[in-house]
C-alpha cells in the first residue's frame, strides 16, 4: 500500500497525535531507505512512544490491512527495514529511554530505540559491561539489535546480541502485547519465544521493552597487531590462537587487499603486509599480560615479522585506526560493495580466504576480506562498480561461489547482518524446504494477515 | 562555494550506513531521520533532481542543522555535510531571498559600516527607556524583541552603551604600533577582530582580551573598518553579504604589517580564518593569495595566549579565592572540530588555577549555531538543555567556553533551566 486514504489517516492521528505521524512526501522519503541503499518510499511513518500506542496501531493495520515496518536506526545491511511493499514505517526513535539499571542483579530494562553505544556508556559509569558490539554501535539501536541479532567482534570471547535478551516485551502482529522470558539468568517455562523474537527480523512481533544481562567491567584491556607476510601465515595463526589456551576478547583478520586500500588511500600508518591480526584482551591488569605475551609467542611462531602492542587507550586507539580506516579507503577501489557476512567454523578460516581468493582471480573481481576472524565470521566485501554491467554480473556471481565455499566448509551466509531483503534469494542454499515450510508456518501463526515487515527473509 | 547542482557527486558518496546519526544534536532532539544529516542529504538529493513535493518541508529541515559537523566527524566517506547544506541554504536564498527580520539584520546592520552600528546605537537608548538598568554582567538577564535568536523568550545579554570598537581603549589602538610614538618596540604586532557579540554585547571581554594581550607582551593594534565575520549571513545562505564582509575584512587587516590577528570568538576565529575562501572563491587567484596571507595570521585567543605568547602559571594573576572555586569547560564547535583546538582552552583553565571538572561529551553543539538559534529556538533551547544538564551534573560553580555565541547560548539555558553556575569565558579566568 503506497498511500492512505483519509480514514486510516485520521485513525492514525488520533491513536499518535498529529505530531507524531507524517504522510509528507519529502518526510517519508527519509523513511525509505537504509544501508543498502535502496528507496521504497511508504505510505506514512509512526513514532509511537508507548506499547499501548504500538498495539493499537498493529490492530489499526490488521482492520484496514496494511503493512507495518519496524525501524530503528535504519542502520542494517541487508533491507530489512525498508517498506518494500509500502505500508507504515513504525519508528521507534521516540521510544529511546534507558528504564533502568539493576547493579545488583545486573541487568538493565531498556526500550527499544535506546542506541547501543549510549547503554554501553551508561553501564560502564556503573562499572558494568554489556558486550555486544556492532560497528555501528554509537548510532544502532538495541531494538535493531534485537530484530538482528547483531553481533560485533566481542563475540569471540562474550557473544553476540542473543545471548543478553532475558526478557521482552512486544507487541505481536495482531496487536496483544505480551512479555517474554525472565529477568532471572535462568528460566526454562515454556518454549523460549525470548529467543525465537531474537533475530527474527521484526517479522514476528516488534519489541516494545526488553531485560538485558549484564556482566562485571573488565578492569583492563591490551591490544595487539601482528603483522603476517602471507595471508596463509596469518588466517593458520587465528585458530593456533585459540588452541593455545588465550580466549580475546576480539581477534580480527585484515587480508592483503584491505591493508593495501588502507596504505594508499588512509593516513593510517600500516605496515605493509600480506595479512594482519587485531586482537584485543580483556581481564585485569596481570591476565591481560600474560595473554598478551602468550599470544605474541604463537603468532611469531606462525610466522608474524612483527608484533605491535599497547595498554593505554591512545595506543590502542591508534592500533584499531586500521580496522576502522577501512571500509572508507575500500570505496576507493570500486564505488560499490557486495557486503557478505559469512561464517565458517573457526578452523576453516584458512580455507575459506584461501577459497575466496580463488574465486576472486577466477572472476577477475576485486574482493577484500576481513573481519571477526576469531569466531569465523569473515565479512567478504565484493568490490564492484555497478556502472558495468558486466563487472556487476561478475560479482554477483561471486557472491553465489563464496556463498557455496562456505556452506560447503560448514558455515553459514549470514552470521550478524541477516536476510532482509537481500539474502532471499539465496536460503535456500543453506535451509531446507521443511525447515522454510516450518518457518512460515510460524511466521503464519504469529501474524495471519501478513501485516508485519512482509517481503522479508522469505518471498 | 561550489554550486548546489555540483555536489551531486558528493551526495552519490552517502551509503547511508547512518553513521552521521550518532552524536547528531539535532537528531537528538527532533528524533526523526530528517533531522540527522543522512535525511538532510536525502533531502537534497532529491531537491536536486526535482523530486520534494513541498519546499516549506524541505526548507524547515534544511534550517534546523546547526552546522556543528559532528556528522562529517563521523562520516567514512568525508562527506563535507556542511558545505552541502550551505549551499542548499544558499540557493534557497537566491531563489526566494532572505526572510524580512533576517534580511534587516544583515544588510541593515551586519553590512552597514555606518548604518548598523547607528541602528544599534538607537536600540541600545531604547532598551534603556524600557526601563531596565545597565547590568553587572555582560551577560545579565534582558528580554529583548525583535533581536535574532530566538526572540522575547530568550535571555540576552544587553546591547552595550558604548561599543567595544568606540571605547577609549580600543580607539587607542586604532592605528598600527609601527605608526604609534613610543610603546614596546618589539614584541608580536597583534590586531584584534572584535566580531559582533563582543562589539556589541560584550565590550568588557574585548577590553579584558585587550588587557592580557597587553600584558603578556603583545603590541596591539585595533583596526575601525573591520566588519562581521560573515559567519551569521553564510550560515544562513546570504552569500553576498558574506562575500561583501570577507571582502570588507580583508581590506581592514591589509597593511597593517601585523604578525598575528585574534579574537576571543571561536565562530569568528574560523569564520575568517577557514570560511574566506569559501566566500570568496571564484573571485580570482590574486583574491585567493590575499586570503591566503590573512588566514595564515588568524590565531584563536586561547591559543594565541598559549602557543605564542606562552602564558606561564607563574605570569598568571587569577582573581581572588579561584582555586576554591571549580570550573567545566565546553568546547565550541567552532573550535573543538572546526580548528582542533581542544587542549589550550584547558590548559589555559589549568594555569589559572581554578579546579578543573570536565563534563560529558564538552564537544556536543550547545544549539546556537548555524541559524538556528535564530530561526528555531525551540529546537536550540532543547539542544541546549542537555549542556545545561551536562553542565549541572558536573556540580562545578563555572561554565567556561571560549565563544561568545555559546555563552548567550549556554546561559539563556542554565537560567531557563535553573541551574545556578556563572558563565565565563576562559580567558576571563586569567
Amino acid at each position: 500500500m503506497h498511500r492512505f486514504d483519509d480514514n486510516i489517516k485520521k485513525a492514525l492521528r488520533d491513536i499518535l497525535g498529529a505530531d507524531n505521524v507524517t504522510f509528507s512526501g519529502d518526510e517519508l522519503l527519509c523513511y525509505s531507505y537504509d544501508a543498502t541503499g535502496k528507496e521504497f518510499l511508504p505510505a506514512g511513518a509512526a513514532f509511537p512512544a508507548t506499547a499501548l500506542e504500538v498495539s493499537e496501531v498493529i490492530k489499526l493495520a490488521n482492520r484496514f490491512n496494511f503493512p507495518v515496518i519496524p525501524r530503528g536506526a535504519g542502520s542494517g545491511f541487508t533491507g530489512g527495514s525498508t517498506p518494500v511493499r509500502g505500508g507504515l514505517v513504525l519508528s521507534t526513535e521516540r521510544m529511546d529511554k534507558i528504564l533502568s539499571i539493576d547493579s545488583e542483579n545486573f541487568i538493565a530494562t531498556v526500550e527499544p530505540g535506546v542506541v547501543n553505544g549510549d547503554l554501553q556508556h551508561e553501564v560502564i559509569a556503573k562499572g558494568l559491561f554489556y558486550p555486544p558490539d556492532p560497528s555501528s554501535l554509537k548510532f544502532c539501536t538495541i531494538g535493531g539489535n534485537i530484530a538482528e541479532c547483531a553481533g560485533g567482534p566481542r563475540a569471540l570471547k562474550y557473544g553476540v546480541t542473543k545471548d543478553y535478551v532475558l526478557g521482552l516485551e512486544v507487541v505481536l502482529p495482531t496487536g496483544e502485547i505480551i512479555e517474554t522470558g525472565t529477568a532471572t539468568m535462568k528460566g526454562v517455562v515454556g518454549y523460549d519465544l525470548t529467543k525465537l523474537m531474537v533475530g527474527s527480523e521484526g517479522t514476528l512481533g516488534i519489541v516494545t521493552k526488553t531485560t538485558l544481562k549484564l556482566i562485571a567491567l573488565p578492569e583492563a584491556t591490551r591490544s595487539l597487531l601482528a603483522v603476517f607476510n602471507s595471508l596463509k601465515e596469518c588466517a593458520d595463526s587465528v585458530n593456533k590462537i585459540l588452541l593455545s589456551g588465550a580466549l580475546p576478547s576480539t581477534l580480527e583478520l585484515i587480508d592483503g587487499v584491505s591493508i593495501k586500500a588502507v596504505r594508499t588511500y588512509s593516513d593510517t600508518a600500516l605496515p605493509e603486509a600480506g595479512g594482519l591480526l587485531l586482537i584485543e584482551v580483556d581481564g585485569d591488569s596481570e591476565s591481560t599480560g600474560r595473554e598478551a605475551a602468550l599470544i605474541e609467542k604463537v603468532c611469531r611462531a606462525g610466522g608474524a615479522v612483527e608484533v605491535r602492542s599497547a595498554s593505554d587507550k591512545r595506543g590502542q586507539r591508534e592500533l584499531w585506526g586500521a580496522r576502522r580506516a577501512i571500509s572508507p579507503s575500500l570505496k576507493n577501489l570500486k564505488p560499490d560493495k557486495l557486503n557478505e557476512d559469512v561464517v565458517v567454523p573457526r578452523s576453516n578460516i584458512s580455507a575459506l580466504i584461501e577459497g575466496v581468493g580463488v574465486i576472486a582471480e577466477e572472476l577477475g573481481v576485486v574482493i577484500a576480506s576481513f573481519g571477526h576472524a576469531g569466531d569465523g565470521n569473515i565479512h567478504v566485501n565484493i568490490m564492484i562498480d555497478r556502472t558495468d554491467p558486466d563487472e556487476e554480473a561478475r560479482g554477483l556471481k561471486a557472491v553465489e561461489e563464496v556463498f557455496a565455499l562456505t556452506l560447503k566448509l560448514g558455515g553459514t551466509i549470514s552470521g550478524e547482518h541477516g536476510v532482509g531483503t537481500a539474502k532471499v534469494p539465496y536460503i535456500r542454499m543453506e535451509l531446507t524446504e521443511e525447515v522454510i515450510a516450518l518457518m512460515k508456518n510460524i511466521k503464519k501463526l504469529f501474524d495471519p494477515n501478513g501485516i508485519l515487515n512482509p517481503g522479508k527473509i522469505f518471498n | 562555494m561550489k554550486n548546489l547542482k555540483e555536489y551531486i557527486p558528493d551526495l552519490d558518496r552517502c551509503v547511508r550506513c547512518g553513521s552521521c546519526r550518532g552524536g547528531c544534536p539535532t537528531l537528538g532532539a527532533i528524533r526523526r531521520e530528517w533531522g540527522s544529516a543522512r535525511g538532510r542529504l536525502a533531502l537534497i538529493r532529491a531537491h536536486i533532481m526535482g523530486n520534494t513535493v513541498d519546499t516549506a518541508v524541505f526548507k524547515k529541515h534544511i534550517k534546523d542543522c546547526t552546522l556543528c559537523g559532528v556528522c562529517e566527524v563521523a562520516c567514512p566517506n568525508d562527506i563535507k555535510v556542511t558545505d552541502i547544506i550551505l549551499a542548499a541554504r544558499a540557493e534557497l536564498v537566491d531563489k526566494e531571498g532572505l526572510p524580512l527580520g533576517a534580511s534587516l539584520v544583515m544588510k541593515g546592520i551586519l553590512d552597514a559600516p555606518k548604518l548598523g552600528p547607528l541602528a544599534l546605537k538607537a536600540a541600545s537608548k531604547f532598551q534603556k527607556l524600557l526601563g531596565s538598568k545597565e547590568g553587572k554582567s555582560v551577560l545579565d538577564r534582558f528580554k529583548m524583541p525583535y533581536m535574532p535568536m530566538g526572540g522575547p523568550e530568550r535571555s540576552m545579554p544587553k546591547l552595550a552603551s558604548t561599543f567595544f570598537l568606540e571605547t577609549k581603549e580600543a580607539r587607542a589602538y586604532k592605528k598600527p604600533p609601527s605608526e604609534m610614538p613610543g610603546g614596546i618596540a618589539d614584541g608580536p604586532v597583534v590586531a584584534f577582530f572584535a566580531g559582533c557579540a563582543v562589539n556589541y554585547l560584550m565590550p568588557d571581554l574585548g577590553l579584558k582580551t585587550l588587557e592580557l594581550l597587553a600584558k603578556h607582551g603583545a603590541r596591539i593594534v585595533v583596526p575601525q573598518a573591520q566588519a562581521c565575520c560573515g559567519m551569521p549571513p553564510l550560515s544562513m545562505g546570504d552569500m553576498n553579504t558574506a562575500k561583501s564582509l570577507a571582502l570588507k575584512n580583508l581590506e581592514a587587516f591589509e597593511g597593517l604589517n601585523c604578525d598575528y590577528i585574534t579574537t576571543p570568538c571561536a565562530t569568528c576565529t574560523y569564520g575568517i580564518k577557514e570560511t574566506f575562501y569559501n566566500t570568496l572563491s571564484g573571485e580570482g587567484p590574486e583574491v585567493k593569495a590575499r586570503i591566503d596571507r590573512f588566514a595564515e595570521k588568524v590565531r584563536d585567543i586561547t591559543d594565541l595566549m598559549v602557543n605564542v605568547l606562552k602564558i606561564e602559571s607563574g605570569q598568571v594573576t587569577s582573581e581572588a579565592g579561584i582555586e576554591k572555586r571549580s570550573v567545566t569547560y565546553h568546547d565550541p564547535c567552532h573550535l573543538a572540530r572546526g580548528l582542533g583546538i581542544r587542549d589550550e582552552p584547558r590548559e589555559i583553565i589549568e594555569r589559572s588555577g581554578v579546579e578543573f571538572r570536565e563534563m560529558k561529551n564538552p564537544c556536543r553543539c550547545c544549539g546556537l549555531g548555524g541559524g538556528v538559534g535564530y530561526s528555531n529556538y525551540e529546537l536550540s533551547s532543547a539542544i541546549a538543555r542537555e549542556k545545561a544538564e551536562r553542565v549541572s551534573a558536573t556540580g562545578a560553580d563555572i561554565l567556561a567556553t571560549a565563544c561568545p555565541g555559546c555563552m548567550i547560548q549556554i546561559k539563556d539555558s542554565l537560567d531557563t533551566n535553573n541551574v545556578d553556575v556563572e558563565v565565563k569565558h576562559v580567558i576571563e579566568l586569567l
